[in-house]
């Protein structure tokens, strides 16, 4: 997809909390739908738990966007459970995420400047 | 964990819900998702979170994947759409014709028959035609109706044209004369002051004298008009022909019963008026059948029956309301109904073929898509979308073209107030048009979609696959063969009928004809011999004009004798028993209307100078004698008055009605033709059209405060009157040419598919020898059997829409062997030019090329 790897990535954001959130645990490595879940479920203190109407909804989504891909490789077999599937992010994935984590720190800057809250790490 | 089982159960179930696309690709993934969380939640506490959280996901994200799929399937058929542009545009086209003429034909429909009339219980109310109650007073007509056995009650009106506001600026207006429990019969009440009450009804003639029954309701229109709704029009004074009346009432605004009357007043009961009309109320839970038993029981007491050999003589009947004031309107809609349904059926047909040969295009991907696990479900819906969508584009063309129609409709036929309008925007109208709309999604698509599993049964595409597809498509062609014969044989009868119409013999000539209105009603010159003065002053001056041949006057012209006008006549002293219509006329009056006298003679000048007691009776009055000249010198009888017949003329056509239309005619000369209204007539030389002003002028010269009134040449008036059936016939006539045009690009459409799909065969019959023409002679042969396939069934069926038109058409007649044989030969002739356009590729294929892909 040349038009989008050329792409900015932005022509997507502001993204679904629930994709952005798929999008951080993908960025690690490669997940199963169960475990990006948890992950998230664990990231968020239980705040956003995906139901798997909305998870999988999500996936199916970001599929035909181009911003994840099934992977084929398997890790260990004896870790395997042959009935799930991993996804891994794509390059256009990464940059959409990118873009969104920029746009959320300008916001998150801004107000900062307005409501004088320091950033955690300045 | 008992419970899983059952739960996981539930959640598959729930799962279905999702589009299958879908819950293909996840179910499985979703379900193992499930039975995970479903294990960790212990308790009933922790289940019901979970099951609450579960019920929300699905909430959320079921609506999101189906809208998601019915988007893709929109995109998809709009990128078809673009593709072929002319494609959908026709399609779109005609559906949206189809749905637009039911939509707008079905308004009218609902409009006169199914919406119900503004007054109390209208389902109870009725009109009685050829039967007027005892009346010679007022108390005579309500004894009566109060001792009717199957009566709640009943009313009398009469129905005239008079000028309103007096003088000869004052406008023609139509006005009831009305018993006086008229509007409490109907249940009407007054947006203003009172209506009539019994005190109101009085005996006599005329308009009654002043100050007893001087007084009207005005219509709500005319209120607005006159008084700009201003409340203190109660109380004062309006002229109608001169005769002040006083406003007691303004009528509600829907209400303009009988036949967009402006004005009521209380009727003046009197033995010889014989004018009225009767509306009546039924008993309370008496049931129709028994109503009209009772009716025809009573009537056969009360009205004397006909002679045995006289066939006019219509028998009394009572009709509901609601039927009576749908009148002549009725049948022609309940016909264009039936029209335009079988426009839409061959429009849906045509539909459906373009995209049965759009799936059979598609068939060899489908089989591999299927072959390779791709829903079934998902491919149909992919194609009930594209109807739906089609449909739906075709609905909101086809309101514009409703909406057109029924302005169309309200021209040529305005509505009865009553019936309020011809309105798209009614609650019942626009649900018929949403089931027509997704009627014709469903007819459109159920072809296409039963051979879209054919197609998937079928693991590869095959020869016997095509060759269904193929005998589906031509199957549907003979449908749209068929209805198109059966639309045109209906087309031929009407215009057939509408061609009697206009050349049957009426009885007199129109042309050079000109007629010209006066109403001497409030004016000096109303009472006797003064009349007559008046008469023989305008017609010396119109008689001394150039140009003008003859002239005279007449009660009422042919053509525009509206309701009953006449009685029973009795012959030689023997009781009277021959209804007729009695039309009194001065010397000339057939001369001048090219009438002819088919034995004995006209009145003479002296003879209505003097009020000599003689008649001229029509061919179908004389007829009763066996011999028609053998009515001459017989005495007619009317109550005490007595004629003898001195004259046999050819009968006039004097009502629309055709049942009616060449009944008994007797013709009386008369010093002051029209109590009401009087019609001048002329016979010039050249142009009708030319005399017109200067016969009018002629007229007003004579006295300025007579109102004169419609003057319009003989051949205007026919054109008039008879606008209706001709739009009736045209229409029906642009129906049937929309049908053929529809046949047309549906065969060109399978033909020329045809030869696509068959063209390596066409390439190896070539290689053996066949020539171009040969080829397609063999596919005109074949694309004529289809048409002789379809035609013969239409044959039969137009046989049979042809006696229901015999019924619904006056004049109409079931086509007969030799038209259906031109019918069926003029079908095979556009079929075969349409297939013979369709098949010309075979002359442009190169054999080589085509043998060298094999």
């Amino acid at each position: 997809m040349p038009a989008k790897d050329q792409s900015a990535g932005t022509d997507l954001t502001p993204l679904s909390p629930a994709i952005f959130h798929i999008l951080l645990s993908l960025g690690e490595g490669e997940r199963h739908g169960y475990a990006i879940k948890r992950e998230i479920a664990a990231r968020t203190q239980g705040k956003l738990k995906l139901g798997p109407g909305v998870l999988y909804g999500s996936i199916h989504k970001m599929l035909e966007l181009g911003l994840i891909e099934e992977s084929a490789d398997r890790p260990d077999p004896h870790l395997d459970d042959e009935r799930r599937r991993y996804y891994r992010i794509t390059p256009y994935g990464r940059k959409v995420a990118q873009a969104e984590a920029v746009r959320m720190r300008d916001l998150v800057q801004l107000a900062a400047a307005r409501f004088g809250v320091a950033p955690r790490h300045a | 964990m008992r419970d899983i089982p059952f739960s996981l159960k539930l959640y598959r179930w729930l799962l279905r819900l999702y589009p299958p696309g879908f819950r293909e690709d996840y179910s499985a993934l979703m379900e193992r998702e499930f039975r995970d969380e479903l294990s960790q939640s212990r308790g009933v506490c922790a289940s019901a979170r979970f099951w609450l959280r579960l019920m929300a996901d699905l909430a959320m994200s079921i609506p999101v994947q189906l809208s998601r799929e019915v988007a893709q399937d929109l995109r998809y058929t709009l990128r078809l759409w673009l593709n072929r542009p002319w494609q959908a545009g026709f399609a779109i086209a005609a559906l949206a014709i189809g749905i637009g003429a039911n939509t707008g034909v079905f308004s009218v429909v609902n409009a006169l028959l199914l919406r119900s009339l503004p007054f109390r219980e209208p389902e109870r109310l009725a009109q009685l035609h050829q039967f007027i109650p005892p009346h010679d007073t007022a108390e005579q007509f309500h004894d009566w109706r109060q001792q009717s056995t199957y009566l709640a009650d009943a009313a009398l009106f009469e129905e005239i044209d008079a000028n309103l506001g007096g003088g000869r600026v004052g406008s023609r207006a139509h006005v009831a004369q009305t018993s006086g429990n008229f509007f409490s019969l109907l249940g009407v009440h007054p947006a203003l002051g009172r209506t009539f009450g019994p005190e109101d009804d009085v005996d006599g003639t005329g308009w009654g004298s002043p100050g007893s029954n001087a007084v009207a309701v005005i219509g709500y229109g005319l209120w607005q008009q006159l008084f700009g709704g201003d409340p203190r029009a109660l109380g004062s004074t309006i002229r109608a022909d001169g005769n002040p009346l006083t406003i007691i009432g303004v009528a509600p605004p829907e209400f303009d019963y009988p036949n967009k009357a402006v004005l009521w007043k209380p009727a003046a009961f009197s033995s010889g008026n014989n004018g009225w009309g009767t509306v009546v109320r039924l008993k309370p839970g008496i049931s129709w059948p028994k109503a009209r038993a009772a009716f025809a029981v009573e009537s056969e007491s009360l009205v004397p029956k006909p002679a045995a050999n006289d066939s006019s003589s219509l028998r009394p009947s009572m009709t509901s309301l609601q039927d009576g004031l749908a009148g002549p309107v009725k049948d022609a809609s309940l016909l264009f109904m039936g029209a335009v349904v079988l426009v839409l059926l061959i429009a849906c047909t045509n539909v459906a073929n373009l995209l049965m040969a759009r799936t059979a295009d598609r068939a060899g991907e489908l089989s591999i898509r299927s072959a390779l696990g791709a829903s079934r479900a998902r491919l149909a819906r992919q194609l009930l979308t594209e109807c739906l969508l089609l449909s739906f584009a075709a609905t909101l063309a086809g309101l514009l073209i409703a909406y057109w129609t029924t302005s169309l409709a309200a021209k040529v036929e305005p509505p009865p107030l009553v019936a309020q309008s011809y309105s798209i925007l009614d609650g019942r109208v626009l649900a018929f048009t949403l089931t027509v709309s997704l009627v014709t999604a469903l007819l459109s698509g159920i072809l296409p979609l039963l051979f879209l599993r054919r197609v998937q049964r079928f693991p590869a595409r095959s020869s016997s696959q095509t060759r269904n597809s193929r005998l589906l498509r031509e199957g549907l062609a003979c449908a749209q063969v068929m209805l198109t014969m059966i639309l045109l044989a209906g087309s031929v009868s009407v215009g057939r009928a509408f061609l009697h119409l206009m050349r049957v013999n009426r009885g007199y000539d129109v042309r050079g004809v000109v007629t010209v209105g006066v109403s001497l009603e409030g004016t000096t010159h109303q009472l006797g011999k003064r009349q007559f003065s008046y008469f023989e002053e305008v017609l010396d001056r119109i008689r001394n004009l150039s140009g003008v041949r003859t002239a005279s006057a007449t009660e009422f012209l042919p053509l525009y004798a509206s309701g009953f006008v006449g009685g029973p006549f009795g012959l030689d002293g023997r009781p009277a028993t021959r209804s007729s219509t009695m039309v009194p006329i001065l010397s000339g009056y057939f001369q001048t209307m090219g009438g002819q006298i088919l034995y004995g003679r006209e009145f003479t000048e002296a003879e209505v100078r003097s009020g000599a007691p003689v008649a001229v009776v029509n061919e179908h009055f004389a007829a009763g004698f066996g011999v028609p000249e053998a009515a001459l010198g017989h005495q007619l009888t009317n109550g005490s008055d007595a004629w003898k017949i001195v004259g046999v003329v050819n009968g006039m056509e004097y009502e629309t009605d055709p049942t009616t239309a060449h009944g008994n005619q007797v013709f009386v000369p008369s010093t002051a033709p029209g109590s009401f209204s009087s019609t001048f007539v002329a016979r010039v030389n050249g142009r009708a059209e030319d005399h017109l002003a200067a016969i009018r002028d002629a007229v007003q010269s004579v006295d300025p405060q007579v109102p004169v009134f419609s003057a319009k040449t003989m051949e205007q008036r026919l054109d008039e009157i008879f606008a209706a059936p001709k739009f009736y016939r045209t229409a029906i006539w642009v129906f049937a040419g929309f049908a053929l045009l529809l046949v047309l690009i549906g065969i060109y459409g399978i033909v020329s598919y045809a030869v696509v799909q068959r063209t390596q065969e066409m390439g190896v019959r070539m290689a053996l020898g066949r020539t171009p023409v040969q080829l397609r002679g063999m596919l005109l042969r074949h694309g004529l059997r289809m048409v002789a396939a379809g035609a013969i069934p239409g044959i039969v069926g137009a046989r049979f829409t042809g006696r229901l038109l015999e019924t619904l058409i006056e004049g109409a007649k079931s086509i007969d062997m030799i038209t259906s044989a031109g019918l069926f030969l003029f079908v095979a002739l556009v079929a075969s030019t349409s297939i013979w356009s369709g098949t010309r590729r075979i002359a442009r294929l190169d054999v080589t090329a085509i043998l060298r892909s094999e």
